[in-house]
């Protein structure tokens, strides 16, 4: 018998182990220990044998001088032409021995497997019994049977027996030496195949899972031989089943820690022992195949029972380890690249969730082995025509790992699952190919042609797969532009939900109850939760249609269970991930069969499904169609159709009514970014046009009406340009207007009128002064007559100009403005654009405008003037050049992509309640930053949407998933190699770069701004950028608990902690315009609603935020000694922190830019150097002063 | 009073505010004209009786300066952050409202001497000033100008408790950013006649610079000595203003007008003699392979690099 372990491999490749396995026990001693290892060395050395000549090319190329010789060349061109990239392939070089055992730790593992031989070959048989007795006296050593449904019973008339095994082969990854390490530090699977000698079974053992209770009495008994005591075998024994299959019960052996010869324990590997059945077993072979039915319930003989496809494949699949060993091997002989591929598909998949881990597993992918070799040998060795498709051609068998792991990726990407995939074999097709068809729902048959490897997996995990593949493929083919791609490709873990997934949904199955549940299926499946599984796949997959491109099911890989337990307890708790097709998914009808189908069942079928939400429509093209409607209340809902589907269908057909049994987080998020419900009910019921959509309207009546006014003014209006964020859908709230009607109805603290900045063009003229002071006059004249034009043409419009913002003393920067309040309560504020300014500004900058043909030394004279021109520059480019077109990328982003500008909408709130938007980080950085999880590589950008074939795979369907993008990627970003963000798809003519220096550390680049500093020119700066990245970890660590915990709860990712402040600044909500508007919103509003109709004199103001001004004054003021938050949306609280190095007494300087104290004399005796220290409480004080009538308290932190 | 009185050669004095208890600490010293800018200032601040105050409260108010130094007496003005008024000239008649309070009329003075004969210049008529506190950076300085020298050594006088912050009737708070709020927009027909006065004066003032120039284009500028200016302009020496032009010197030795088109013969040349003859080509050949050789190094070293910081454990 042991002969036959040497059958299975090359002697000549692999002598060692061989030589060792069929040695006697008292060969495998300690002599050959040191030659061993030498060998091991080599064996393992020889899987990445191609960078050897490599590595001697960099030890010989020491002197640079020298040109390459020809093998270094051939290297250096080997890794450009056959990898990615020359980086790349160092890149893997580096990765591939760490993802394999270390070839030192194995000889104990060849000792231990030595004698774990010894032992199984001298168990001593048990005689045939009825299963039940043998399993109670096997109960009574503390093992039990692990018979699956259906369980055998008193009455059954076969017996169960055990005979030494008639064969034991090491099989799978680890004889190939193929193994790759698992996720979590999950151990390496070594497989032992031990065959069940073929006269313990009779012929039709194939029928009612008896053949599986032979099974498991066989494994059952082996696991009592291994644990006694008196075997020497110092190992935990345990039963793990496949997929939580009961049928696919293995015995899993881990080594105790007892620094013996035989202890593998550093290895990090297990034993997995299969019991197997001989090729010349009495089962009939072709009993099997899919489409016969092997389980008979009694009660039904009459009809002929439905076929058991996932039954017949759990039995084949005994039957083929030692010949997928076979054709593995074949395969690795004859492609030099494929076990690194194959590493590098496996760390890919692990990174991903496929494969077994500690956290969620992607449903059948958690024992697919198997699958991931056959894939690439169905690559390289093409596909068994099967009649229908015979267009794929196999690869080469000379390409590189690289090259093998794109094409393995690109068929992912690019296969539709619903078509079956042969192996090529060399017997032909088993069984007739279109049975699998209509047996399995994905079919990959492998090589021996017997086992549908994908049989059971769901489809919603191969399309999630498939996802996931075209993600990668994108990050590969991006320009160079983008970062490496090997980190994202192999090394950075992909497995959080809240990333992947569009809408994430937990499901808590403890109280389902499936409508319409079969013992048929339950059999088939072997359990009856794999079966509700399965029934929830495919009706969610009925339900959702084509609204997701994939339905992906997780829950935790299967865990080892002791001997003890017979079962294995399944998972009570699954997610199920969307990933949303942005096309469909937002669809409020779908339409059913028409009311006069002549088939009567297919509209009985619909209305079965949907229940009472189907209904009979008529639609406006005259048709009658069976229909199911979405209800939503706002447009905000409408994302959360899919998630309502899922939740209507899991009530309908499995029961789960309760909320915490199906839960969500869609309503969490969309909470924080809606008015208070006693503010929106007032609009609606007073039947305004609110919304995105009625700014949009407000503005475009506002650029009409200025366009008329051409008459009226002495040059004609070329072009009226928004550039706020409430005209391109990217402002938290839905922006609301403020008509003097409602005011008395709302409250005071919800009467905020955002003015919505419009840049004003006139068309060229010759005639606007060539003066910088000039032309600032000018423009107020153009406002005075656009100001009075307007509200001659409109009536209820109001105009005036602002001559200033208060602060800015500058008189050549542009300040004037003009607001307009519409008469529906929108309120406008416009500016105008002249682009001589540039020019004149670059002038002053330069220092040369007195007379540009005079020779004069280039002194630059860095005065005051400088210093104002270099502002208002700043001010003038951001404001004219890039705000409009910024603007115009961003409204085109958001009609590009359903989720985008709710995801900026949520980044930004969740920054502001964080109090450092606006302050230290501007809107227009928040919305590039998001744009960069849209756009990609920007390369379509300039398609048109609908020419463009496939959406990119990596673009978020939705908020959630991008703001938990955002999340991540803000708390690993290393701010100092800057972001660059193809924003605009084509190359723009950049504007000059800004000349002013900045504060902000953040770099994120556009085409227009290849610097990077436009938008972050005052902030974050450091301080605050690490603070960012502090909240970034402290949020996904809550996102995070969603996965271990359920915890759903969004609201707390909201709320900012004020521990950290050196003191917080209170301020009396009464006072607060946009206190509706705060992230605390159960305290808005309905508290201090009685004082609204007290005050009977208010008067509307554009823009006025009381609480904002004064935080730009502290702000300005105190720029020197503290730097202060706060939340921009109705915050009632600053928090300030002093600048520390202010703490410590210092001399006194003259312009020391600071309020300070004189230094206690009698502290500071000795010497009188006349320092001072910052004086708080004077400067509280001051706050207080310059606050009154706003601030209410200030609270020092102790 | 446990703090000094004197830090660095300044006194302090200390200030309370009525609303808190907390103490602001103002520092004081007589002002001393320093030689660098002795002229601009001097007439502005004169020695003797200006008093150099460091650490203004960041809202306070020329009359809340002058109520707080009431005792010692009569202020003549005070003067904020002294570099306001480093270019008093310079300064066009202002035009924002809060140099309004600087007073017109000092502004006036120079200008009117400039053209004595001239037609006087036409005013601008001021934005409506409303009184709105204005907000400094903290730690700003101020010089307050006696009527009276002997006020000085008074206001210099130690003390013993803090003096009370008087307070002007200049809104605080909500009250002044309800005001500004106000002010920023004044009505039309002062903004219509401010904004044409404005430019009036702007007119003038182009005539009047116009009218001093000695460049006139077309016009040959001679100096005493009897050199002609002759400078260099445009492509055909003709689009500048002044003197005797000249074409540029690209011009005259290309014949280029644009360095674009002169950038494309460049690179035209260039391609011509590239690989004309066999040492190029080897040479170009070598470095091609050297430059592949230290690329691939050079990512070696990344690569390593990012080894020994065990960035390849992928878990």
């Amino acid at each position: 018998m042991a002969l036959n372990l040497k059958r299975k491999r090359d002697p000549d490749l692999h002598p060692r182990k061989t030589r060792k396995l069929s040695d006697d026990e008292s060969d495998a001693g300690s002599q050959s220990d040191a030659s061993d290892e030498h060998q091991d060395d080599e064996a393992w050395g020889g899987i990445a044998s191609d960078q050897t000549p490599v590595a001697e090319s960099a030890n010989s190329g020491t002197k640079p001088k020298k040109p390459p010789t020809g093998e270094e060349l051939r290297a250096i061109n080997d890794a450009k032409d056959l990898f990615r990239s020359s980086t790349f392939k160092l890149q893997i070089d580096a990765l591939l021995p760490n993802i394999r055992p270390k070839p030192g730790r194995i000889p104990p593992l060849d000792r231990f497997l030595q004698s774990l031989h010894g032992v199984l070959m001298g168990l001593s048989p048990v005689a045939p019994q009825h299963p039940l007795e043998a399993a109670r006296k096997l109960l009574k050593k503390g093992v039990s049977v692990p018979y699956c449904l259906p369980q055998p019973t008193e009455d059954t008339n076969w017996k169960v027996a055990f005979e030494t095994p008639s064969d034991i082969t090491l099989v799978g990854s680890w004889a190939n030496k193929i193994s790759v390490k698992g996720k979590d530090g999950s151990k390496f699977g070594v497989d032992l195949a031990v065959e069940m000698p073929s006269h313990l079974f009779q012929e039709k053992d194939y029928l009612n899972a008896r053949f599986f209770h032979k099974r498991a009495f066989y494994l059952a008994s082996l696991a009592a031989g291994i644990q006694e005591a008196k075997n020497g075998l110092n190992v935990d024994v345990t039963y793990e089943s496949a997929s939580d299959d009961p049928r696919l019960t293995k015995l899993v052996l881990e080594p105790r820690k007892d620094d013996s010869l035989n202890d593998f324990t550093k290895l990090n590997a297990r034993i997995c022992i299969i019991p197997v059945l001989p090729t010349n077993s009495p089962i009939p072979i072709h009993r099997l195949s899919p489409s016969h039915a092997n389980i008979r319930i009694s009660g039904d003989a009459d009809t002929s029972p439905a076929p058991t496809p996932l039954y017949n494949s759990a039995l084949l699949t005994t039957l083929t380890p030692k010949t997928h060993l076979l054709s593995t091997f074949t395969l690795k002989e004859q492609t030099a690249s494929f076990a690194d591929a194959l590493g590098l598909l496996r760390v890919w998949a692990n990174q991903r969730g496929y494969g077994q881990g500690t956290r969620m597993c992607v449903r059948g992918f958690d024992s697919l082995g198997a699958w991931w070799s056959a894939l690439l040998g169905f690559l390289v060795f093409g596909q068994e025509p099967s009649g229908t498709s015979s267009k794929r051609k196999p690869l080469g068998k000379g390409l590189s790992s690289y090259q093998l792991f794109r094409a393995a990726l690109d068929f992912l990407a690019k296969h539709d699952f619903q078509e079956a995939v042969f192996h090529k074999s060399k017997e032909g097709h088993k069984f007739p190919p279109d049975q699998y068809q209509a047996h399995h729902q994905a079919v990959f048959v492998d090589a021996s042609s017997t086992v549908n490897l994908l049989s059971g997996v769901p489809v919603g995990s191969l399309q999630s797969l498939q996802h996931d593949a075209r993600k990668t493929l994108e990050k590969l083919d991006d320009a160079p532009t983008g970062s490496d791609p090997f980190t994202n490709v192999f090394l950075n873990e992909q497995r959080d939900l809240v990333t992947r997934f569009d809408t994430v949904i937990r499901v808590d199955m403890s109280s389902a109850k499936p409508r319409a549940s079969s013992l048929h299926s339950t059999l088939d499946f072997g359990s009856p939760v794999n079966a509700l599984i399965s029934s929830m796949d495919n009706l969610l997959r009925q339900g959702l249609g084509n609204r997701t491109k994939a339905i992906t099911f997780l829950h935790p890989s299967p865990s080892t269970r002791p001997l003890s337990q017979a079962l294995p307890t399944n998972p009570n708790v699954l997610y199920i991930g969307l990933i949303h097709d942005s096309q469909h998914a937002f669809r409020l009808v779908d339409h059913g069969p028409a009311a006069d189908e002549t088939d009567t069942t297919i509209g009985q079928r619909f209305r079965d499904f949907w229940g009472d939400k189907a209904e009979l429509r008529r639609f406006k093209d005259g048709r009658i169609i069976e229909s199911v409607v979405w209800d939503i209340k706002s447009t905000d809902e409408r994302a959360q159709v899919p998630a309502m589907i899922v939740r209507y269908i899991l009530q309908r057909h499995f029961g789960l009514e309760d909320a915490a049994a199906v839960q969500t987080w869609q309503s969490g998020f969309d909470e924080v970014v809606r008015l208070p419900e006693s503010v929106s009910r007032v609009y609606t019921s007073s039947g305004a046009t609110v919304g995105f959509r009625g700014a949009m309207l407000a503005f475009d009546e506002l650029a009409r009406n200025l366009k008329a006014l051409n008459k009226d003014l002495p040059l004609s209006v070329a072009n009226v340009s928004p550039t706020s964020e409430y005209l391109r859908y990217t402002s938290v709230f839905n922006p609301v207007p403020l008509p003097p009607s409602l005011a008395p109805s709302l409250p005071q603290n919800a009467r905020y009128i955002p003015a919505m900045e419009v840049v004003l063009q006139f068309e060229k003229s010759a005639k606007w002064p060539d003066e910088l002071r000039a032309i600032q006059k000018i423009k107020l004249a153009f406002f005075e007559r656009v100001a009075n034009a307007l509200m001659l043409a409109v009536p209820g419009l109001t105009a005036s100009v602002v001559v200033g913002d208060g602060v800015t003393a500058s008189d050549i920067q542009d300040t004037a403005r003009l607001e307009v309040v519409t008469t529906d309560g929108w309120a406008f504020s416009v500016r105008i654009w002249h682009d001589r300014e540039a020019t004149l500004l670059d002038r002053l900058i330069a220092g040369n405008n007195v007379l540009p043909h005079v020779n004069k030394p280039a002194e630059k004279k860095k005065g005051q003037e400088y210093q104002e021109a270099v502002d208002a520059k700043e001010v003038y480019l951001r404001n004219f050049i890039h705000a409009p077109r910024h603007h115009r990328a961003i409204a085109m982003l958001n009609h590009r992509f359903a989720a985008y500008s709710s995801t900026v909408r949520l980044v930004k709130r969740w920054l502001a309640s964080h109090w450092v938007l606006h302050g230290h980080v501007s809107e227009e950085a928040v919305e590039i930053l998001c744009a960069s999880f849209f756009v990609g590589d920007g390369r379509d950008l300039n398609v048109e949407p609908d020419q463009q074939g496939t959406e990119r795979a990596s673009v978020p369907g939705s908020k959630e998933r991008g703001f938990a993008s955002v999340v991540e990627f803000l708390k690993d970003w290393k701010w100092e190699n800057g972001l660059f963000v193809p924003l605009y798809g084509a190359v723009v003519d950049g504007a000059d770069p800004l000349t002013a220096t900045s504060a902000g550390v953040w770099r994120i680049s556009t085409e227009a701004d290849r610097e990077g500093r436009i938008w972050t020119t005052h902030g974050p700066d450091v301080m605050v950028a690490h603070r960012i990245r502090a909240l970034a970890m402290a949020t996904w660590a809550h996102l995070h608990g969603i996965e271990e915990e359920g915890r759903f709860d969004v609201k707390s990712i909201f709320i900012h902690p004020t521990q950290d402040y050196d003191f917080v600044i209170g301020m009396n909500p009464a006072v607060l315009p946009r206190y509706a508007q705060n992230i605390d919103s159960s305290l808005a509003a309905s508290k201090y609603a009685n004082l609204a109709r007290e005050d009977s004199t208010w008067i509307p103001r554009a823009g006025f935020d009381p609480a904002r001004l004064l935080y730009d004054d502290l702000k300005r003021v105190y720029a020197d000694t503290f730097k202060i938050f706060c939340d921009p949306f109705g915050g009632n609280r600053f928090g300030a922190v002093w600048d520390p190095t202010l703490k410590q007494a210092r001399p006194f300087r003259v312009l020391g830019g600071f309020s300070s104290m004189p230094v206690d004399k009698e502290k500071d005796k000795s010497k009188d150097k006349g320092l001072v220290i910052l004086n708080e409480a004077g400067i509280l004080g001051e706050i207080e002063r310059m606050g009154s009538g706003i601030v209410s308290d200030i609270t020092v932190r102790k | 009073m446990p703090l000094a009185s004197t830090v660095a050669g300044f006194s302090v004095l200390p200030v309370s505010y009525t609303s808190s208890s907390s103490t602001h600490y103002i520092y004081a010293r007589p002002h001393a004209t320093s030689k660098k800018n002795a002229t601009a200032i001097s007439s502005s601040l004169p020695d003797g009786r200006t008093l150099f105050l460091v650490n203004v409260p960041p809202d306070a108010t020329e009359r809340e300066l002058v109520l707080l130094f009431k005792a010692a007496g009569t202020v003549e003005k005070v003067v904020f952050d002294k570099d306001a008024l480093v270019e008093p000239d310079d300064s066009d008649v202002s035009d924002e409202e809060e140099e309004e309070e600087e007073g017109t009329d000092d502004d006036e003075q120079p200008r009117k001497r400039r053209k004595l004969d001239k037609q006087r210049p036409p005013k601008v008529v001021p934005l409506p000033a409303a009184a709105i506190r204005r907000l400094r950076p903290t730690g700003r300085t101020a010089h307050v100008v006696f009527l009276d020298a002997s006020s000085l050594t008074r206001a210099l006088s130690p003390q013993n408790k803090p003096r009370l912050w008087p307070n002007s009737e200049e809104p605080f708070g909500l009250a002044r950013y309800a005001a500004l709020h106000a002010a920023l927009r004044p009505p039309l027909d002062t903004v219509r006649t401010h904004a044409d006065s404005a430019m009036e004066l702007f007119e003038y003032e182009l005539a009047q610079t116009k009218r001093a120039s000695k460049y006139r284009k077309g016009e040959a500028i001679v100096d005493e000595d009897g050199f002609t200016l002759v400078t260099r302009g445009g492509a055909y020496g003709q689009t500048l203003g002044g003197g005797v032009a000249v074409a540029s010197k690209q011009f005259q030795e290309t014949g280029e007008t644009s360095a674009r088109n002169q950038n494309k013969n460049k690179s035209k040349n260039k391609k011509e003699k590239e690989g004309f003859y066999a040492f190029q080509k080897a040479e170009k050949q070598r470095n091609d392979l050297m430059e592949l050789k230290k690329n691939w190094e050079a990512d070696k070293a990344k690569v390593e690099k990012l080894k020994a910081s065990r960035r390849f454990k992928p878990y």
